[in-house]
Order: structure tokens, then C-alpha cells, then sequence
């Protein structure tokens, strides 16, 4: 990076032109992240104006009001929404966690008899879409009388295809010394797992399990399917508030601003991880 | 066989001369065998289960219902009915309509997955440190906001009366409730969720090329030009497939929430795409038999898609990679 030697004052050397390439992309990028940024930006602008004043298009709200949250909670459930769907997203995340070390484990650790037919059971999830199963899952959800059920919504989602091929590159390559050694040592493979490969995979885990939360939490498929008349999940909420009061927007802002801030708070103090968490996934 | 070694290693040579030699150690018993190649299977086994009981066992089944005519309810029975919902399908024009909407969001989204990302990171190459990381932080920032939140803000902001982007264009133009703009409405705003997403993956894929070459073809006197279109581009070609195919595999599924929240499949049916219409066809008609016909010939396509893309992502690297 010699953008700042060697320039010219007519703009022809070699370092000009870096600077105006560096230029070209900061406005590349600048353009891009405001337009990125100003719909997120405008749900809490909008949220935070006095309800007199939300179509006011100034671009800072200003006086603030926390009256359209009052208003948002006071129409709807909110606070119940949101504690239902922090639980439902915990325990996916948790649970998809539990499910898919053992099997990335069983991966790493074992040359087995059928061990491609597995791996490619689970990549092969990717192929299946979500409308192609529905029916029949609902009819077995209906069974089981998991209908209108938090755990209808944890339950079968609780195989992650992504999180055990994520955690199995990880484990791929874990340092193949410790668990020889562990194995010297006579210990189970049991008590490998846990006292030897946890412990050195737990960035990975953490990064994967905000991973699974996030996409928990936003999850819309398989909540409206399940929870058709009960809407017990925020994002439902969100729905049902976006049918019945259309035009409300102050409150309707808010409960999106309430819908988003978990995740987004999450991602101010965690950005490099998540964006790394996401990255790594996409390029899996 | 290496079935049940802990800790994976070369296949054991067995000392074929020594066994020979010497009378073959007494076999274990079938129990013991057992008992030493299960770990891997047992570890599998929840995943394993769970696949088969949330997605092979319902896709097999669905097939199973493509040839029945059922209505959702427990207590009324399965009447087979050969092919007829296959023939009832193929002779709605629904159908037609809604598949070709399909592929004009897969490639009305190709630009925010593809080409805005491979621009934007080509452009912020020399864009790095602080500044690099806190652009980075604000285009992946949609990615992370809810589908309905995002519905919700977009509403507001494309409102008829009073909404900004009206107020800003100086029109009133009901973009989402108008045939001419609603599916394009739809797809900027999918694609206002995933494109910084993309730009960031194709960043990790630039910064995963080796500069030696274009160093070397600088040498040789090629024009920047020509090393980002011979050198770059093609090293970069396994990434960019995979967003091609990223983008095949969940277009429709990214839109879905948007159709469902904002349009519900209309105005007229413009935004109704495949999966939109399996959705209406499984719980709004109660028709079994025939959103399971709808779901099996779109899964054969999406193979069909899936399998064609993977090949060629093969191939590029290996025609035109040094």
C-alpha cells in the first residue's frame, strides 16, 4: 500500500491512481453500507418519534418518544413474544449443538462402513426444500400433538446438516496426537469427547451456536406452519400486527425494532465472529 | 475392514506372512465385533434418526401422496388415483405461470448475489483495516435482520402515502400492490437482505487468491484489466458458482416471507412463485394429493438444476486454473 508516495500533481503516476482506486472503492463500499443500513436505520428512527410525528421524513427523529413501544406493548403481547421465542431459539441452538458433535465426532474419529452414504444423508438435506415435506410433517406433527407447540418447532429442526458438516471440518483438523494419546490412556471415546475435544473446540461451538441461534430466531417457516392460530413467536407477531393494524406504523416499527435488536445487539458486541461464522458457512 | 478403529489411520496391514505361518488368532465372537464397531454408528445415530424422521421418511412419502388423493384429515382416507394429480397439474396454467415467475426471481437475484458483489469487491480491494472492517460490519448487518422485521421496514418505507422512497422520487406509486412492479419489489428487497453477504464472500474468496500470479503476469505486461478478466475472474469462478447455486437453491425460499407478509402471493397473482403456490395448494385448498405432485416434480427439477451447477463449478477450475 504506496498510495501515498510518488504522486504527481497532474494525477498521472503510479500512486495517484492507487489513491483513486482506493477512492473508487471507499465509495463503492460507502454507497453500498448506507443503502444496507438506512432500512435498519429507519425502523428505529421512525420507532422513536413522538406518534404525532411518524411521518414526519426529517432524518433524525427528534423529540424522542418511547411512546410507539408503550403503544406496541400495550396492543400486543410483546414481552410474552419475545420470552417465547428466546426460549425456542435457545433450545435449538443447544440442541442442534448436542446433535451435531457426536456426529461430526463419529466422522473425525472412525474410518466406518457406510460413512460416505452418511455424509452425503446430510448434505443432501440442502436438496430437499422445506415445501416439498411440509405436508407430511404437519400430518406427523398433528400426531404427535406437537401442533401449536413451542417444541413442534424445536423438534425437527433439531438436525442441523450445517452444523455437523461445519463442526466436522473443524474436528478434521483437530490435532490427531491428543486423541491418540487420550486413547493410550485407555480413555473412552465418551470421555475423549468430552475432555479432550470439547475443550479445544469450544471457539467453534460458541461461534456455531450464535449461528444456530440467530437462524433460530429468525426462523419463519417452520413457526408459521406450526403455530398457525396461535402466534407465539415474534416473528408471527410481527405478521399478525403487519395484517391487522397496516398503517400503525409507529407501534408496527417498533415491535420490528423489538423483532431485530437481540440479534443486532448480539452482532455489535460479537461482528467479527458472526460475520466469520456466516462466511465460513456460505463458503462451505 | 477398519470398522471400529478409534482414531482414524491407515487401513491395519494384516500380516498376511505371519499369518500364514502361524494358525489364525481365534476370530471374536460375533457379540464382541458388534459391540467394537458401533461408537461411530451410535454417535450418528440421533443425527441419523432425526434426518430420516424430519426428511427422508416425509419426502418418500410425499411421493407416496403424489399418487393419492387425500384432504389433510386424520379420519378421511388415502384413495389412490394413479397419475391424476400429475395430469390435473400439468393442465393448470397455474403452474406454468408460477414456475416462470420462479426463474425471473432466481435471475432478478443473480445481480444482488453475483454481479453488485463481485463489483463492489473488485472496487474495495485496496479498501483495508478499520476502515475495511467497519464497511464490512454495516453491508452484512441485513443479513441478520429478521425476514418479517425487514418486510415490515420495507412496507413502511415504500408506503403510497407518506412512505420515504415515494416522498424522496416525488411519486405514489403502490409498489407492492401494482402486476408491474410487485415481483421487482420483492426481489430488491431480497435482495437488500443477502447482498452484503455475497460481498463479503466474494472478498474471502479474493483474499484466498494467491497475488503471485497476477504479480508474474504483471511482469509479463499485462494490463490490470486483463489480469482481473484472465487471472482473477477465473480463480475466483469457484466462489462465484457457488453463489450462482446458492442463489438457485434459496431464491425462492429467501422471497417466501416476503410474498407471505407483504403480498400474499398477488396483486393477480404476479409474486405467486413455486413455493408460494405449494403453500397455498398444502393449506389453504387442503389439496394433498396435489401439492405433492407440485412438490415432487419441483424437487426432480432442483436435482436437475443442483447436479447440472455442481458440474460445471467442477470443471471451471480445472479448464482454466494454473
Amino acid at each position: 500500500m504506496s498510495g501515498t508516495t510518488g504522486s504527481g500533481p497532474t494525477g498521472s503516476g503510479p500512486g495517484a491512481r492507487t489513491r483513486i482506486e482506493r477512492a473508487a472503492g471507499h465509495a463503492a463500499l460507502g454507497l453500498l453500507s448506507l443503502a444496507c443500513l438506512f432500512p435498519i436505520y429507519w425502523i428505529y428512527a421512525t420507532s422513536l418519534r413522538a406518534p404525532g410525528d411518524v411521518h414526519d421524513l426529517s432524518p433524525l427523529p427528534w423529540p424522542l418518544s418511547l411512546d410507539n413501544y408503550a403503544d406496541a406493548f400495550a396492543k400486543n403481547d410483546v414481552a410474552g413474544m419475545l420470552l417465547n421465542t428466546t426460549i425456542m431459539a435457545t433450545l435449538s441452538a443447544l440442541g442442534q449443538l448436542l446433535v451435531a458433535l457426536p456426529a461430526a465426532y463419529a466422522f473425525a474419529a472412525w474410518r466406518f462402513r457406510g460413512r460416505r452414504l452418511a455424509y452425503l444423508l446430510f448434505v443432501g438435506t440442502w436438496l430437499v426444500p422445506f415445501q416439498v415435506t411440509m405436508l407430511p410433517n404437519y400430518a406427523l406433527l398433528a400426531q404427535l400433538g406437537l401442533l401449536e407447540t413451542l417444541a413442534g418447532v424445536v423438534v425437527p429442526n433439531l438436525c442441523s446438516a450445517l452444523g455437523v458438516l461445519l463442526l466436522r471440518e473443524h474436528l478434521m483438523n483437530f490435532p490427531r496426537e491428543l486423541l491418540d494419546a487420550a486413547r493410550m490412556d485407555g480413555r473412552s471415546s465418551w470421555g475423549t469427547l468430552w475432555t479432550v475435544v470439547v475443550p479445544v473446540l469450544r471457539p467453534a461451538l460458541a461461534a456455531l451456536g450464535i449461528l444456530l441461534f440467530i437462524t433460530a430466531w429468525n426462523e419463519y417457516f417452520w413457526p408459521a406452519m406450526v403455530l398457525q392460530r396461535s402466534n407465539s413467536v415474534i416473528q408471527l407477531g410481527l405478521r399478525s400486527f403487519m395484517g391487522t393494524e397496516g398503517n400503525d406504523w409507529g407501534p408496527l416499527m417498533a415491535t420490528a425494532g423489538l423483532a431485530s435488536l437481540p440479534v443486532l445487539a448480539l452482532y455489535v458486541f460479537l461482528q467479527r465472529h458472526i460475520v466469520n461464522a456466516f462466511v465460513r458457512s456460505g463458503l462451505k | 475392514m477398519t470398522t471400529g478403529t478409534f482414531v482414524e489411520v491407515a487401513p491395519p496391514s494384516r500380516p498376511l506372512a505371519a499369518g500364514r505361518a502361524a494358525p489364525l488368532p481365534v476370530r471374536p465372537g460375533l457379540f464382541t465385533r458388534l459391540v467394537r464397531a458401533a461408537p461411530p454408528y451410535l454417535y450418528l445415530a440421533p443425527g441419523l434418526v432425526l434426518l430420516g424422521v424430519w426428511t427422508y421418511r416425509p419426502l418418500a412419502q410425499t411421493l407416496y401422496l403424489s399418487f393419492h388423493s387425500w384432504n389433510l384429515a386424520p379420519t378421511s382416507p388415502l384413495t389412490p388415483v394413479g397419475t391424476a394429480n400429475y395430469e390435473r397439474l400439468l393442465a393448470t396454467p397455474e403452474l406454468a405461470a408460477s414456475v416462470g415467475r420462479t426463474f425471473v426471481v432466481i435471475l432478478g437475484m443473480l445481480p444482488f448475489t453475483v454481479l453488485i458483489p463481485l463489483a463492489v469487491a473488485l472496487a474495495a480491494r485496496g479498501v483495508r483495516g478499520r476502515a475495511g472492517a467497519a464497511y464490512r460490519g454495516m453491508v452484512f448487518a441485513p443479513m441478520l435482520v429478521a425476514p418479517v422485521a425487514g418486510a415490515a421496514a420495507w412496507q413502511w418505507l415504500l408506503d403510497p402515502s407518506g412512505g420515504a422512497v415515494n416522498s424522496v422520487l416525488g411519486t405514489n406509486t403502490n409498489w407492492l400492490n401494482s402486476t408491474a412492479t410487485a415481483q421487482w419489489t420483492i426481489i430488491v428487497i431480497a435482495g437488500w437482505h443477502v447482498v452484503g453477504f455475497a460481498v463479503l464472500v466474494v472478498s474471502a474468496g479474493l483474499t484466498g487468491i494467491d497475488p503471485e500470479y497476477a504479480a508474474a503476469a504483471k511482469v509479463d505486461g499485462a494490463s490490470r484489466g486483463q489480469i482481473t478478466r484472465w487471472i482473477t475472474l477465473p480463480l475466483l469462478s469457484p466462489t462465484l458458482s457457488f453463489l450462482a447455486l446458492m442463489t438457485v437453491l434459496l431464491s425462492a425460499q429467501w422471497t417466501f416471507p416476503l410474498v407471505d407478509t407483504l403480498t400474499q402471493g398477488g396483486p393477480d397473482g404476479s409474486t405467486t412463485t413455486v413455493y408460494y403456490l405449494l403453500w397455498e395448494y398444502g393449506f389453504r385448498s387442503h389439496d394433498a394429493g396435489l401439492t405433492a405432485a407440485a412438490g415432487m416434480i419441483f424437487f426432480a427439477g432442483f436435482m436437475l438444476i443442483a447436479a447440472l451447477l455442481t458440474r460445471l463449478a467442477d470443471r471451471a477450475p480445472r479448464e482454466e486454473g494454473p
